[in-house]
């Protein structure tokens, strides 16, 4: 528009009238790229960017088949069932009430059936147990673990991510599942997240192989159990319990460890190689998995049972962008902007020095004042020092790095 | 668009520790811990911020969905990144087989009761939760509430970012509190 008035002008009307145009181009507001409707969202790029071809990016079940139902008369059956719930005059009593409340017991039991084994493999799925177990390949729970610490009444279940505390899971826990009597089973307890040395490879904290039936306590002992030993500010490790059905009976010495086994190298493992190796004889058909965090119990385990320090972490966060130093920066607090180009050892040894000029080694210090910015300058102090001085009496900014 | 992947990528898959103490067993000096919901779980991993703009209900980590059809009721938990990680609804066999009713009042509440006790199972307790219940007696508040007497906090703690040497205050590291 403007450009055409600009012609317009220029060729049209005389040179009086043009020239109060003269020198005053406007440049008014133009779109950048495409409008709004028309142009891509935030979500819709970020779609494109993590976009990938499923014909080179596949994953494989590798897990038991979903087990073989009649549609018809697993349907029959349900619609027997919701009749007599329809017609039963006390449940809709209760349900017109609001005060029906089901048992999550039985939608438990039922479900480990139906639904369960989908939305575990989905929450496995969000918590990456089968990306860093399994690589491309994952497998449906078919069969349900139940897992317990501590004692049968008031024991701590492992469910699929649930948080318990290294203290409550000392000794090995009870578990049990559904099996017939002739098949072998191998279960295995591992955290991917722990490991020292190799970031990719995993602990062994429990193998057992060739369970006869549901009796792991028949079962052979490979490894035997260690508690979680998460690391002080690590944050929460997931350990993983995989149950596998064998085909056969399997010779597990390669992977054989005597005794308790407390030297942690031994203890390396990785579960892609090991499914590889076996994975004609093996398959996995059960999953749960707990997150532990570190506690105060560990100091201990870590200096009698592991005979060594113990290692305390810290969270490396990214450092602050700090621009370029400038010749002659404008409009920038000289101390403060001197002060983001200083070692901050430096700067925090100086507000120290400062502060124990006023320490006596023996006297107990004088009671903090009410009003700290109460009092007077002596002298002649440069206004940026005196904001200085009430910022560290109010215990504003560095001064809280020494402190 | 490349820089915000980035970023999710390096905060979440490598968690960086620089270690402080050190002898024995053999341990290096960068521990990386690959749970993916660990930093979220410690409060330091990404969050979206979402624009000034935006319609309440970006910034989460895990939220709280609930959709009503004809005959049924869903509800599920969202993640930013993940999608719907976790669902419950009155048309599986387990609930539906207990109910008088799919969509009535007491199924929003065994339904609210049931999912609760699946985020306990799966260890996501706190959980963003944008739904405003339309009466505050209806079957939505009532589903809200059953999911809060299960044990699961609607709300989420804030992202912790750290503070530099010329900030005001250093707020408490939520890592370093126990218990």
């Amino acid at each position: 528009m403007a450009v055409t008035l600009w012609k317009f002008c220029n060729s049209k009307l005389n040179n009086s009238v043009a020239s109060c145009f003269n020198g005053a181009v406007r440049h008014g507001h133009h779109l950048r790229g495409k409008p709004p409707g028309v142009a891509k969202s935030l979500e819709q790029k970020l779609e494109e960017s993590r976009y990938k071809d499923p014909s080179l990016y596949y994953r494989v079940d590798i897990g038991l088949p979903p087990p073989k139902v009649s549609r018809s008369q697993q349907l029959k059956e349900r619609l027997q069932t919701l009749k007599a719930q329809k017609a039963n005059p006390t449940v809709e009593k209760l349900a017109r009430n609001k005060e029906l409340l089901i048992d999550l017991e039985e939608v438990r039991q039922v479900s480990a059936t139906t639904s369960a084994p989908n939305y575990i493999k989905n929450i496995a799925d969000h918590y990456g147990v089968f990306e860093h177990l399994f690589g491309d390949a994952y497998f449906y729970p078919r069969v349900s673990l139940n897992i317990v610490y501590g004692t049968e009444d008031d024991g701590l279940p492992v469910y699929y991510g649930n948080v318990l505390k290294p203290s409550d899971a000392k000794t090995a826990p009870k578990i049990s599942y559904n099996s017939d009597k002739d098949s072998l089973w191998t279960l295995i307890l591992t955290n991917p997240d722990s490991h020292f040395t190799e970031k990719d490879k995993e602990y062994v904290h429990w193998f057992i192989g060739n369970i006869p039936g549901n009796n792991v306590e028949q079962g052979e002992t490979i490894v035997q159990y260690l508690q979680p030993f998460p690391p002080k500010g690590t944050g929460y490790h997931r350990h993983i319990f995989i149950l596998y059905k064998q085909e056969k009976k399997i010779d597990f010495t390669k992977y054989k460890q005597s005794g308790p086994c407390l030297n942690l190298p031994d203890r390396t493992f990785s579960t892609y190689d090991f499914y590889r190796e076996l994975q004609d004889d093996l398959t996995p058909s059960g999953l749960a998995f707990f997150q532990a965090d570190w506690d105060t119990s560990l100091k201990d385990f870590y200096h009698n049972k592991l005979q060594m320090k113990e290692p305390i972490f810290e969270y490396d966060f990214p450092p602050p962008f700090i621009r370029k130093q400038e010749w002659f920066p404008l409009r920038k607090p000289f101390n403060l902007y001197m002060d983001k180009y200083r070692d901050p050892k430096q700067i925090n040894k100086e507000f120290l020095m400062r502060k124990m000029k006023n320490v006596h080694p023996f006297k107990e210090p004088p009671p903090p004042l009410p009003y700290p910015n109460a009092q007077y300058f002596e002298g002649y102090v440069p206004s940026w020092l005196k904001l200085e001085i009430r910022k560290s009496r109010l215990k504003w900014g560095r001064i809280n790095d020494i402190e | 668009m490349n820089t915000i992947t980035n970023k999710v990528i390096r905060l979440v898959g490598t968690a960086r520790f620089a270690s402080t103490n050190v002898a024995g067993n053999e341990v290096s000096q960068l521990f990386t811990n690959r749970n993916p919901r660990n930093l979220e779980k410690m409060r330091i991993g990404y969050k979206p911020d979402g624009f000034h703009v935006d319609s309440p209900g970006k910034r989460y980590w895990h939220k709280l969905e609930l959709k009503v059809t004809g005959r049924y009721v869903t509800a599920s938990i969202r993640h930013f990144e993940n999608g719907e990680v976790l669902r419950a609804s009155t048309s599986e066999w387990a609930i539906k087989k207990q109910l008088y009713k799919a969509n009535d009042t007491s199924a929003f509440i065994n339904l609210g009761r049931v999912l609760a006790d699946r985020c306990l199972q799966c260890g996501l307790l706190e959980i963003n939760c944008f739904i405003k219940p339309p009466t505050p007696d209806g079957k939505v508040a009532q589903f809200l509430k059953a999911v809060e007497d299960g044990g699961i906090s609607l709300k989420e703690p804030p992202q912790y970012k750290p503070s530099y040497p010329w900030d005001q205050h250093r707020p408490e590291k939520p890592w370093e509190v126990v218990e």
